[in-house]
């Protein structure tokens, strides 16, 4: 006999609805379809970006799911404006709950300046946001971090540049928080997103700048295409999610099959 | 912003105030003439007939670039280039100056010199012997008492029509051709401010494409396929805010470089031609701050203020031009990409019988800072289209033209449908039809003479 499932149980619940979401670099591809997601399931979320219209139209089109939802544009560089923002953020929210620290200096070979760059923006945008939330999380005794590194740290892209090296060192970080704070009911885990095509995007550029390096990007997916950043803004929200209880010092790799070594 | 454009964003690229360098390059907008929407006949490209007319109505009337005034410099240096079934001898005289003779021993009519460059004291013909002066003078005729007729009458190989501006030499088949500097205006004005003659040549190229030399033209005097063949480039310029500005004979374009076209989103990271930009300019782009909508900006101010230091003097040219491409059409077959650091020139020139087939040459130069040392002029190239690259960008141009040439013997092909972003091309037509059948009268809208119009 067919036992009818209720729709509670038909649906998994991620159990976002009320949380506090902070969201560094929130403008455009994963970071604003990562809000998307959160204010979705009913999330408050103070997002920032560095584009003052980027933020100013992010913010405008969040609000249609009608949860509290604040932004400023900062620049992660910026020590001291960006500490500011963060300690306001949470005064806003009443709390931080998830942290999504997204922004990226992006890529570049060939001046020194860029390891500082990936050093300011993708290393200590994420360790900056990190401490400003950690004491309300230890305090409350619960929070979800998701850090964002990329395929491009386990396997080689676009030569041996600083933004694959220093994404590398927040798999690592990411682990050991999750261990140091696991007993403060904290969850720290880590999303690496393969190649991401959308509108603005590196991959849109690429494609038309690089063609032929493009192409050869494709036939390294098993599915034909790249990846959206729907696609990768899911996994960072399932992870996010209180869905995601026993996920603690997880590296989830989001590719589409991009990447060819086995994950043991 | 050329209206109906299909772009994604609304740009309003920041332009020079054009009254406020008096002095150097105008940057007004001419006023569009009204050139009608008329086909442009396709038989045009491909009429035996049709080039026929185009030798004899306008490649003998107009001037022509012969080569570069430092490839001659010394007294004796000389340019053999051939135009057509002509082929025509450029000689720096003794005085300075420069002298042009049809490349023909008046003899039995063998050619004095093949096409290219070199040095002699006189031009003696391999054949009898035959030597002629510099000046292009009989100074010897082997066996003369055998010539019961004596010498030709008149001493020397006939003079044409030479002189030379903005650092090139240029020649005519017209005897009677007007000054040199009243055919090209005003464009000595617009292109003076360059010095071209503090460039060095770094590339010398002549490819043999398969299509009417018309064809070629056509290819460089708009934007439009920029977005067909270079999709590449709409991360490097905008080719949709295009300043178009027709001449007399002549016309130009002004295309904003280092930015980013309206019709691709503004991408969150430098693309990599606006990083060689930046970097040829001296900036590191790992430090740059800004949006990179501002970079043309900023690149122009980071010239402006460093320019000198690097040796470069920009003081005749407007903010624009140390980023923009001023891309200038000479008629009948000069196209000029000029910028503050370099020249790429092409010469499009006619087969001498087959209108399927023409000359494409390739002549880039670059700005040699003050203080360093001359290169090496390249060595001369000549090879038929697909043999070699001629770079990413020109062989995009050039894949086209041999497919677009046998299109144009399609019946089913009545001509060239041009939009708004090819109002250069109709420009270069209506000069080409004054030439060929007399200027249109202005009241009838009618050409002063039909005869064999197409």
């Amino acid at each position: 006999m067919v036992r009818l499932q209720s729709v509670e149980e038909r649906h998994m619940d991620l159990g976002l609805a009320g949380k506090r979401a902070i969201i560094v670099g929130a403008a455009r591809g994963i970071g604003i379809a990562t809000a998307e997601i959160l204010a979705r399931e009913g999330c408050d979320l103070a997002i920032c970006a560095r584009s003052e219209d980027g933020v100013k139209d992010a913010v405008a089109s969040l609000k249609r799911y009608g949860t509290n939802v604040v932004g400023a544009a900062v620049n992660v560089k910026k020590e001291d404006a960006y500490k500011a923002w963060l300690a306001h953020a949470q005064e806003q929210l009443g709390g931080c709950d998830v942290l999504v620290p997204i922004s990226s200096a992006g890529g570049g070979i060939g001046s020194e300046k860029y390891w500082q760059n990936a050093f300011d923006v993708d290393v200590m945008g994420p360790v900056r946001a990190v401490e400003a939330v950690l004491p309300g999380m230890i305090e409350r005794q619960g929070g979800a971090i998701v850090l964002i590194a990329t395929t491009s740290a386990a396997e080689a892209m676009g030569g041996p540049q600083p933004y694959n090296a220093l994404k590398g060192s927040l798999v690592i970080w990411g682990k050991q928080l999750a261990l140091a704070h696991g007993k403060d009911g904290i969850r720290v885990n880590v999303v690496s997103p393969g190649p991401v095509e959308f509108e603005g995007g590196n991959w849109d550029m690429i494609k038309g700048t690089m063609e032929k390096f493009y192409q050869s990007i494709l036939r390294q997916q098993p599915s034909g295409r790249l990846g959206t950043p729907e696609e990768i803004a899911r996994a960072i929200a399932f992870l996010a999610s209180p869905a995601a209880s026993w996920c603690n010092g997880s590296h989830l790799t989001v590719d589409g099959g991009f990447t060819n070594r086995t994950h043991f | 912003m050329v209206a109906g454009a299909d772009v994604r964003r609304q740009v309003d690229v920041i332009r020079v105030d054009p009254q406020s360098f008096p002095n150097g390059t105008p940057a007004e907008k001419a006023e569009d003439p009204d050139l009608g929407h008329a086909i442009i006949p396709a038989e045009r490209y491909t009429s035996a007939d049709f080039m026929a007319r185009e030798w004899a109505m306008m490649w003998t009337r107009v001037w022509l670039l012969g080569g570069r005034s430092d490839d001659i410099k010394e007294p004796g240096d000389y340019i053999c280039t051939d135009i057509g079934r002509e082929s025509v001898l450029i000689v720096r005289q003794p005085d300075g100056s420069v002298r042009a003779f049809p490349n023909v021993c008046l003899h039995r009519g063998n050619k004095l010199r093949p096409e290219g460059r070199g040095t002699v004291e006189q031009f003696r013909c391999i054949y009898h012997h035959w030597t002629y002066g510099l000046d292009g003078t009989i100074q010897r005729i082997p066996d003369l008492g055998t010539f019961p007729q004596g010498a030709p009458p008149e001493g020397r190989l006939p003079s044409l029509p030479c002189a030379e501006w903005g650092s090139f030499v240029w020649f005519s088949l017209n005897p009677d051709v007007e000054p040199l500097q009243a055919y090209l205006d005003p464009l000595p004005q617009h292109l003076e401010p360059y010095r071209f003659e503090r460039m060095a040549m770094k590339r010398d190229i002549t490819v043999e494409w398969d299509c009417n030399w018309k064809a070629s033209v056509d290819a460089f005097n708009e934007s439009y396929h920029v977005q067909g063949i270079h999709p590449q480039l709409l991360w490097y310029l905008d080719d949709v805010n295009i300043q178009i500005d027709c001449y007399a004979r002549h016309n130009r374009y002004l295309i904003p470089f280092a930015t980013i076209s309206p019709r691709v989103a503004v991408p969150s990271s430098i693309p990599p031609a606006i990083d060689e930009i930046m970097r040829k300019a001296g900036m590191d782009p790992a430090e740059y701050e800004g949006r990179v909508t501002d970079i043309r900006r900023d690149v122009q101010k980071h010239m402006r203020a460093n320019g000198a230091k690097a040796g470069k003097d920009y003081s005749r040219l407007n903010d624009d031009q140390l980023t923009d491409d001023y891309h200038y059409m000479i008629f009948p077959n000069v196209t000029l990409n000029t910028h503050a650091d370099d020249l790429m020139l092409f010469r499009q020139r006619p087969h001498p019988t087959d209108p399927d087939k023409m000359l494409y040459d390739i002549w880039t130069f670059e700005l040699v800072p003050d203080g360093e040392d001359w290169p090496e002029r390249p060595k001369h190239q000549h090879f038929r289209h697909g043999d070699k690259s001629i770079g990413q960008v020109l062989d995009q141009d050039a894949v086209n033209l041999p497919t677009v040439q046998k299109g144009m013997h399609s019946s089913a092909f009545k001509g060239l449908w041009l939009g708004d972003q090819e109002l250069r091309i109709r420009h270069f037509h209506k000069v080409l039809d004054d030439y060929l059948f007399g200027p249109v009268d202005a009241k009838t809208a009618q050409p002063k003479t039909d005869a064999g119009r197409i």
